[in-house]
C-alpha cells in the first residue's frame, strides 16, 4: 500500500509536559506534534534528556503527577483525544489497544510469579475468556517469542535477560495492540541477543500489523527498524520524515552532529567527530533554537523567539532559521573551541 | 617494549554449584604506549580480567609481568607501591566517585595515600590533573551530583592519573555516556595517551568504540580468550565463528547496510563448571563433534593473529 494513503492512527498536537519541582519547572515536552500512520514504525531518536520518554508515558497516560503535569495539546488515537479520557477508560486502552515494553525487563516483571501467569492476567484483564482459555493463549504467546511452553510454570529469575525481554514483548503483544511503544528495548541486552529479539520484533509487527513508536539513542537500531524517524532535543522534534531522509539526507546541524560522533564498525583508529557543549538544562532553556549554544552554524537570529519547522522536501521537516542557507551551502560556520567542559 | 605481560592467568569463584570459571588461561601482552581492547558479551568475564590484572582480585593462578618484572604475588606494601603504576577507571561515574566529597577532595585523596607531598603540592597537582581532564576550575568544589555523566568520568580520569600511572584499565568508561559526550570523552583519553605515553586496557561491549580506540583487540568467551589481534585485522579478516557472529549483529547506522547477519542460537551458557571441549561449540554454526569432546588450542594463523578454533581452516578457506 501506499504509504501515503495510510490513515493516522496516532496524532499528536502540541503536546506540552511540564515537571513542576522545588528546584523549578522542567520543560521535559515542548509544543511537539507527530503523526504515526497504520502499520508503520516510529523511531523516536535522541540523548538522555531529550524527552523521549516523557512523551511515550504521555500517549500512556502514565506521568507521575505530581511532578509531571500535562499543561497542553491533544493525542488523537484513532480520532479520539486520550487526554480527555477518564481513567476508567484509559484502563481498557492500556494493553490492549495501546501497550508499552520497558527499557528494563528484569524490573518490568512480577518477581514472585510465574512468566506464563504474568502473561495470562493480562489476557483475563481485557478479554472475556475463560482462565483455561487465556492459559491455552498465554502458552500460544510464549510460543511465539520463542519459549517452549513448558515454560509457562517458571519465574522470572530463571530466565536469562533477552528471555525476559522475550515474555515482557509476549505481554504486551498478548492482546494484539494496535499501537506498541517499545522503549530502549534492547538498550540491556547484548548485541547478538539485541539482534535476536529485533528480528522478533519485526516478525511479529509483520504478522500482527501493529504499528510501532520506537525509542532509543541507538541510530544503528533505527536504521533497522524504522520506517519513519523524529529526533527529539530538548523536549522538540528538530527533525522529522522517512529513515530515507534522515540517513540519506539529514538536514539538522544537531542530526548531522550526532551522526558525525557516533562511532561506525566501518572507522578506523582515531578521533571523533564531537559536539560541543551539553544538552541545556530543562529548567533553563535557552532562548530560541535550544540548540544554538551548540552550534557551530549559530547566528544572532538563532538567539531569540519561537523557530518553526520548515518543510525541506515532502514529509522531512526540519527546525532551524538558517536551512535556507545551509541546503544552498552558503551557511558560514561560526567557529567554536573544542574541548573542555 | 611490552609494558604488561599476562600469562595463564585463571580467576575461579567459588559457589555452591562448583568453582565459576570466569577467566580461564588468558594471555596476552601490552606494549607501552599501546591500547589492548577487551571486547566480549555481559558475563564473558573481561571486567574480571581487568580488575585481576591490576590486583583489585587475586588471580587462581598465571603469572602478571610488569615491566618485565613478577607482580602476580605482591606484599601490601609492593601493591601500595603498585598501585601508583596501575589505575583504573570505572564504568558507571555515578557510583564510582563518593558523593560526599568534592571533586578537588577525590582527586587529591590518591595523593594523600600515597604520601610524600605537602598540603599545597597536593593542591596544585590536583588544580594541575583537573585542567587536564578538561574541567573548569569551578567544579573544584562540586559534588558528583552537581555534575553530569561526562563530567563525573572526567573527574574518574583526574583521580586515575593523578599519580603518574604508567597503565590504566578503562572499563567500559563511555558506555553510561550519551553519543555526543562519549565522542568527546574518547577523544580525550586518546589525547592523554599521546601526551603522556600511557598504556590502556580498554574493556567495552562496544565494538565500534574498540576500534576508535584500540591498537590490538582481544575477544573473549565465557572467560576465554577466542581471538586476539590488530584492530583492523579483527574487523576486516575475523577468523572465529564467535567473531565474525559478533561483528555481523552490530546494527550499522546506514539503511542501505546489506545486512549479513551469522545468527547465534541461544544465548552465553553458565560458567560454572564448565564441560570440556569448546565453548563456543553449543551456538557455533560449524560445530563438529570433535569441538564438544576437545579444547581447542590458541594457535597464530598469521603473524599476530591468535585464535582459538578446531576448524579455523576449513571455516576460512585457508
Amino acid at each position: 500500500m501506499d504509504p501515503e494513503k495510510k490513515k493516522d492512527l496516532l496524532s499528536i498536537d502540541g503536546l506540552t509536559v511540564h515537571y513542576v519541582t522545588m528546584d523549578g519547572t522542567f520543560q521535559a515536552v515542548r509544543n511537539l506534534s507527530l503523526n504515526l500512520k497504520e502499520g508503520t514504525t516510529l523511531g523516536l531518536v535522541g540523548e538522555t534528556g531529550a524527552g523521549k520518554t516523557t512523551i511515550a508515558l504521555s500517549i500512556m497516560r502514565l506521568i507521575p503527577n505530581p511532578p509531571g503535569k500535562i499543561m497542553g495539546g491533544e493525542i488523537l488515537f484513532h480520532g479520539e483525544n486520550l487526554l480527555k479520557k477518564p481513567e476508567a477508560q484509559m484502563r481498557k486502552i492500556r494493553g490492549h489497544e495501546i501497550s508499552m515494553i520497558f527499557q528494563d525487563p528484569m524490573t518490568a516483571l512480577n518477581p514472585i510469579d510465574t512468566v506464563g501467569d504474568q502473561i495470562r492476567e493480562v489476557i483475563l484483564i481485557h478479554e472475556k475468556i475463560s482462565k483455561s482459555e487465556a492459559t491455552v493463549k498465554a502458552c500460544e504467546m510464549l510460543e511465539m517469542v520463542g519459549i517452549p511452553r513448558e515454560r509457562y510454570k517458571e519465574y522470572p529469575h530463571q530466565f536469562s535477560g533477552g528471555m525476559k525481554q522475550r515474555v515482557v514483548i509476549a505481554m504486551a503483544l498478548a492482546c494484539t495492540p494496535k499501537l506498541l511503544i517499545a522503549d530502549e528495548p534492547t538498550t540491556a541486552l547484548d548485541v547478538t541477543i539485541q539482534a535476536q529479539v529485533l528480528e522478533m520484533m519485526n516478525d511479529l509487527k509483520r504478522k500482527t500489523s501493529t504499528s510501532m513508536i520506537l525509542i532509543t539513542h541507538d541510530l544503528g537500531v533505527v536504521a533497522k527498524m524504522c520506517d519513519n524517524v523524529a529526533v527529539v532535543y530538548a523536549g522538540q522534534v528538530i527533525e522529522s520524515g522517512t529513515a530515507e531522509d534522515i540517513f540519506d539526507r539529514v538536514a539538522h546541524p544537531y542530526t548531522k552532529g550526532l551522526f558525525a560522533a557516533l562511532p561506525k564498525i566501518t572507522g578506523t583508529r582515531g578521533r571523533l567527530a564531537t559536539i560541543p557543549g551539553l544538552m541545556p538544562d530543562p529548567s533553563d532553556l535557552p532562548e530560541g533554537c535550544s540548540f544554538h549554544p551548540r552550534c557551530e552554524y549559530c547566528c544572532e537570529e538563532c538567539c531569540t523567539g519561537e523557530i518553526s519547522m520548515t518543510e525541506i522536501t515532502p514529509g522531512h521537516f526540519v527546525r532551524c532559521r538558517r536551512i535556507a542557507e545551509l541546503l544552498a551551502g552558503t551557511a558560514t560556520k561560526t567557529v567554536h573551541e573544542e574541548g573542555g567542559a | 617494549m611490552e609494558l604488561l605481560e599476562v600469562r595463564n592467568l585463571k580467576k575461579y569463584f567459588a559457589t555452591p554449584s562448583g568453582p565459576l570459571h570466569a577467566v580461564d588461561n588468558v594471555s596476552f601482552v601490552i606494549p607501552q604506549g599501546k591500547t589492548l581492547g577487551v571486547v566480549g558479551e555481559s558475563g564473558c568475564g573481561k571486567s574480571t580480567l581487568g580488575r585481576t590484572v591490576i590486583h583489585l582480585l587475586e588471580p587462581t593462578s598465571g603469572s602478571i609481568l610488569f615491566e618485565g618484572r613478577d607482580v602476580t604475588n605482591v606484599s601490601k606494601a609492593q601493591l601500595k607501591k603498585l598501585r601508583e603504576d596501575m589505575q583504573i577507571i570505572f564504568q558507571d561515574p555515578f557510583s564510582s566517585l563518593n558523593p560526599r566529597m568534592m571533586v578537588s577532595e577525590t582527586v587529591a585523596e590518591p595523593l594523600k595515600i600515597a604520601g610524600g607531598m605537602s598540603r599545597e603540592e597536593v593542591e596544585k597537582k590536583t588544580k594541575q590533573m583537573l585542567e587536564m581532564v578538561g574541567l573548569a576550575s569551578r567544579f573544584a568544589n562540586s559534588y558528583p551530583h552537581e555534575l553530569d555523566g561526562g563530567r563525573r568520568q572526567r573527574v574518574g580520569i583526574a583521580r586515575a592519573l593523578a599519580l603518574n600511572p604508567k597503565f590504566i584499565v578503562c572499563d567500559e568508561p563511555v558506555s553510561a555516556l550519551d553519543v555526543s559526550i562519549q565522542a568527546q570523552v574518547l577523544n580525550l583519553l586518546m589525547d592523554l595517551q599521546r601526551d603522556l605515553n600511557l598504556t590502556y586496557m580498554f574493556i567495552t561491549h562496544d565494538l565500534a568504540v574498540v576500534r576508535y580506540i584500540s591498537h590490538d583487540i582481544m575477544v573473549m568467551y565465557l572467560g576465554e580468550t577466542v581471538e586476539t589481534c590488530g584492530a583492523d585485522e579483527l574487523f576486516e579478516h575475523p577468523l572465529h565463528p564467535y567473531t565474525k557472529a559478533l561483528l555481523s549483529a552490530v546494527p550499522v547506522a546506514d539503511i542501505h547496510h546489506k545486512e549479513q547477519r551469522i545468527a547465534l542460537e541461544g544465548e552465553l551458557r553458565s560458567p560454572i563448571n564448565p564441560k570440556p571441549g569448546c565453548r563456543f561449540a553449543a551456538r557455533c554454526p560449524y560445530a563438529k563433534e570433535i569441538c564438544h569432546r576437545d579444547s581447542p588450542e590458541a594457535e597464530e594463523i598469521f603473524p599476530g593473529h591468535m585464535t582459538r578454533c578446531h576448524f579455523v581452516r576449513e571455516i576460512n578457506g585457508l
